[in-house]
């Protein structure tokens, strides 16, 4: 059959669709293309708002300095650590909540509700929050500890290199925790009872129910969270600036106070673009074996 | 009110699936038609066609000579009962039944009018403040042929609407809609896969198959001359018995053979295949056109070995191997038969059927 | 173990873990408000009160009357001995820092309804041509961070002179939210029956009509959920925030709130204060909207 057969969808329709979708792609054009577009070609240039005038286009030199710097390969390496960290914390505890709410019980629903406060707060919030926690000097859990006869007297916490990012990654994982329990319990949710009813038929307790039928229907829900939370934690920004503002001693210099420090303190816009431009691409290909997961579930 | 014509039709989808194609038909005004056939065979489509919520590929769609193919559905004169009648869950059963009077601007006084006069005749009125949450199969599909109804539109399109009722609804609703389409003097369209449905409903029925149009004539027709092996099948139940083998031309006698059986063809049917002596080709005889009773003439008895005997109410079906081949027939009940009884039954071969055998098409109609 | 013994371990395990859950989860927002009514002197006992054995509503006080008092160095020291005296004198920006916060958040909200609802229609409903590339486009985006989107934005809102100004915020928080919203409505909608579109259009709806009268209603939870969605991410917003405003004018509250927890010369009673103000409105929208969290994000199903 040649060129006779029309597309397959009515001229009222496309017109439609196309009106519908403008306001949206111009949106996604501002915050994809963009930025993308134009950070890399800023990253090209050697652009200081320390001279503005001076701008000499230097093709990859800026990145090239970006890995010759150790601070940027010690940066990397405290990023892996955060995130594994935190990661790791969020799924085991999500998992946890998931199961508990998952259950029928009397006041479920005070849970989950209260759940979500700590999804709710802001980040500086959740970071003051913490920080009066951890304070040296009066912090509730130097009190509680000494109360309890832990300790015998206050300790430095987020002062100590040792101590930093562990803590820095407690006050993101309690506040990542709902939202990757939600989405955990959604899938759990959505397992048909027919399973259960099928299992207990087959003799499997409660235990083996759980190794059967729970876990690998969770499989799909739990690489979903582990990559969405993986990718927060990676770029996360504002508790690095709230509780110790990269330091002690660069102890908590990751990634995107890097970019931070690189762009509004030396104000080096060339190599910030370039470090942003690099931690995008990291994040993107990450990111992109979901997208073809979830494209294909659509 | 509206005379529906397709010159050419076709739908295609980007992947290269084809629905419907070459598909040429004229619906006459006021006339009750029926697309019948199995899932797959494009009636929805051509339904979704006149609707105007599936977009013509090739060829032209008019409604009484002007042309439709870029209307789009909110601009045409057409109402639809669909398969899960799609009811709005968060209206009442009255603004359900009012929205598309209040979506084409009829005055209140107008709507309120029509919308009681036809939740009267369909039985609703007490209904009308429920939501359809609240109502059974039957109410739903009620309300979804009221809200059809009060527009009162050119063409009344139906998608399979009896097929979520149990047995005894779905014998009531058709008269119901048979009525219907009296009261209302409009051209109805109507999609079905249960060909009973479509016996006793239609005036005309086209038989599709694949997305091509097998057959159109009236009930009648297209039971008693089939075209082609898939018509006769799909309609009659228990479907109809086929038997494959030869013809056998004896200077103007001509017969069926296969193996031990021998049956002579009726004068119409022998004189369209006289010089085919030896052709194949495949028989088609339906259930009900056997007899335990009347003179057996060799050549127009089968034989055969009773494998099943199914009472059905008022007669039996018996399941018998004739030639080495399973066949269906049903009997009166007066007879008693056993697994591995042997029988003899009178056939009827004035309604015998012919086929080629390779194609499946008619050598008679 | 006998069936009620294994009612009753049940109920204990059940009630342990929910302790345990509830105490991990309020325990620090607990001593985050309990702090803040603490005086000064109080707040810095060791060990600490958990309980304020006298409660003091002077610190929100403080945040209240900020901005009438006239704040030196002298005042500082001499004014309020039960608080240690040491307000800052960023104090008066925080309500008009939640004042800003509310304007950027509602008018984010209201855009994003703007342009997500029709395309979320369009992408669920409408088979058109590129509906597919449109589906991956807007996924791919919800990959970007928000630190690629620094530099450039910060340069080009710069250029055009927009950098203390609210909109800019406003802007670049649609651009960042938009994706996540088309998202949600998306999977919503596409879980709706298309009969229903189906016969809204026969009963005489344009794409448009059947989009508000029929789908909108319909779709209210994922709207919910979106809505909420929304004015969270712009109200808790940092990173961007800190780049793009500059003054009490345009400043929103976690960068007001941020610029008090780095004065280290501040009374911790009053910035815990500050916190908890910071807290109540984000925790009330989510606990009263907590049902159509859920459901907006997963797909229900509706009978019609």
């Amino acid at each position: 059959m040649g060129g006779a057969w029309r597309q397959h969808v009515s001229d009222y329709d496309q017109k439609s669709a196309m009106l519908f979708l403008a306001p949206m792609l111009a949106v996604l054009s501002v915050v994809a293309v963009f930025p993308v577009v134009y950070s890399f070609w800023i990253s090209l240039f050697d652009l200081r708002l320390t001279r503005p005038r001076s701008v000499p286009f230097v093709w990859f030199d800026n990145y090239a300095h970006v890995f010759a710097d150790p601070l940027f390969w010690t940066s990397v390496a405290r990023t892996a650590t955060f995130t594994v960290m935190a990661v790791s914390a969020i799924m085991v505890i999500a998992t946890l909540m998931a199961l508990l709410l998952n259950e029928e019980f009397r006041g479920r629903r005070i849970l989950s509700a209260v759940l979500l406060v700590p999804w709710a707060i802001p980040y500086v919030a959740d970071g003051l929050m913490w920080k009066w926690i951890y304070d040296s000097g009066y912090g509730a859990l130097n009190g509680l500890l000494y109360q309890l006869d832990f300790i015998d007297k206050y300790m430095v916490w987020l002062g100590d290199t040792r101590k930093t990012l562990p803590l820095i990654a407690n006050a993101f994982v309690w506040k990542e925790v709902p939202l990757a329990t939600i989405l955990l319990l959604v899938t759990m949710k959505s397992i048909p009872a027919d399973l259960y009813g099928a299992a207990k038929v087959d003799g499997a307790n409660v235990w083996q129910r759980f190794l059967h039928v729970t876990l690998p229907a969770l499989r799909p829900g739990f690489m979903l969270v582990m990559i969405y939370e993986t990718m927060m934690a990676i770029r996360h920004f504002d508790l690095f600036f709230i509780l110790t503002e990269g330091g002690p001693a660069n102890a908590s210099h990751v990634l995107a106070w890097d970019v931070y420090v690189e762009t509004f303190r030396k104000l080096s816009f060339g190599t910030g673009a370039a470090l942003a431009y690099l931690i995008a691409l990291i994040t993107f290909l990450l990111a992109f074996s979901i997208i073809r997961t979830m494209g294909k579930k659509l | 009110m509206a005379r529906i014509r397709f010159e050419g039709v076709g739908k295609r989808y980007p992947n290269g699936f084809v629905a419907l194609e070459g598909l040429d038909l004229d619906i006459r005004d006021r006339e009750f038609l029926v697309l019948l056939g199995p899932s797959g065979c494009g009636k929805s489509t051509t339904l979704n066609m006149i609707a105007g919520l599936e977009e013509v590929s090739e060829g032209s769609l008019f409604f009484d000579d002007a042309l439709m193919n870029p209307v789009p559905p909110h601009r045409r004169d057409v109402a639809m009962v669909f398969q899960s009648y799609a009811l709005y869950p968060h209206k009442s059963v009255y603004e359900n039944i009012a929205f598309g009077l209040r979506m084409r601007n009829h005055p209140a006084s107008e709507i309120d009018r029509r919308v009681r006069d036809a939740a009267r005749k369909l039985e609703i009125e007490p209904l009308l403040e429920r939501r359809p949450n609240q109502l059974s199969g039957g109410q739903r599909q009620r309300v979804a042929l009221g809200r059809a109804m009060v527009r009162q539109p050119a063409v009344f399109l139906m998608d399979e609407p009896l097929s979520n009722l149990d047995a005894a609804l779905r014998i009531s609703m058709r008269a119901e809609i048979k009525q219907l389409h009296h009261t209302m003097a409009t051209t109805f369209v109507y999609v079905t896969h249960d060909q009973a449905e479509a016996l006793t409903l239609a005036d005309r029925i086209v038989v599709m198959k694949d997305g091509v149009v097998q057959q159109t004539g009236t009930p009648d027709e297209i039971y008693e001359q089939p075209r082609n092996t898939f018509v006769a099948s799909f309609l009659g139940n228990p479907p109809i018995n086929y038997l494959d083998g030869t013809l056998e031309v004896e200077g103007r006698e001509v017969s069926f053979r296969r193996g031990g059986l021998r049956l002579a063809l009726p004068p119409h049917v022998a004189q369209r295949v006289a010089s085919q002596s030896g052709r194949a080709v495949t028989l088609g005889l339906r259930a009900e056109d056997v007899d335990e009773h009347g003179t057996p003439r060799v050549d127009e008895t089968v034989h055969g070995r009773v494998t099943s005997v199914l009472p059905v109410g008022s007669d039996q079906f018996l399941g018998v191997e004739v030639e080495g081949r399973p066949q269906f027939f049903r009997v009166g009940k007066e007879m008693r038969h056993r697994e591995g009884d042997n029988v003899a039954l009178v056939v009827n071969v004035n309604r015998l059927h012919l086929f080629d055998r390779e194609s499946g098409r008619s050598l008679v109609w | 173990m006998t069936p009620r013994g294994a009612r009753i371990g049940r109920s204990l395990l059940l009630l342990a873990a929910s302790l345990l859950f509830l105490g991990y989860v309020l325990a620090p927002v607990a001593w985050l408000v309990s702090s803040s009514f603490q005086s000064e002197s109080e707040i810095t006992s060791k060990p600490p009160h958990w309980i304020p054995h006298q409660p003091t509503l002077k610190n929100f006080e403080a945040i209240f009357g900020a901005g009438e008092r006239d704040v030196t160095y002298e005042t500082r020291r001499k004014a309020d001995p039960s608080s240690g005296g040491f307000i800052p004198s960023t104090a008066k920006n925080l309500l008009p820092s939640m004042w800003n916060s509310f304007i950027v958040a509602i008018s984010v909200v209201v855009l994003n309804l703007l342009v997500s609802v029709p395309a979320a229609y369009a992408m669920a409903k409408i088979r058109f041509i590129g509906r597919q590339t449109s589906i991956y486009a807007m996924l791919v985006t919800r990959v970007i961070p928000d630190i690629a989107l620094v530099v450039p934005f910060f340069l080009f809102i710069r250029k055009l002179g927009l950098l203390d100004h609210v909109g800019s915020l406003i802007v670049t928080y649609l651009a960042i939210t938009v994706p996540f919203s088309v998202f949600i409505l998306v999977s919503y909608f596409e879980s709706l029956p298309d009969e229903l579109d189906k016969a809204a259009r026969v009963d005489g709806c344009s794409r448009l009509q059947a989009l508000l009268r029929v789908f909108l209603p319909l779709a209210l939870p994922s709207l919910v959920a979106m809505i909420l969605f929304a004015f969270l991410t712009s109200w808790n917003e940092f990173l961007l925030a800190l780049m793009f405003t500059q003054t009490p004018a345009s400043q929103t509250m976690p960068i007001v709130v941020a610029s008090f927890t780095s004065d280290f010369t501040i009374s911790f009673s009053f910035i815990n204060a500050a916190g908890v103000l910071a807290v109540v409105p984000p925790v009330i929208l989510a606990i009263v909207f907590e049902r159509y969290i859920v459901s907006g994000l997963t797909a229900g199903a509706v009978k019609g």
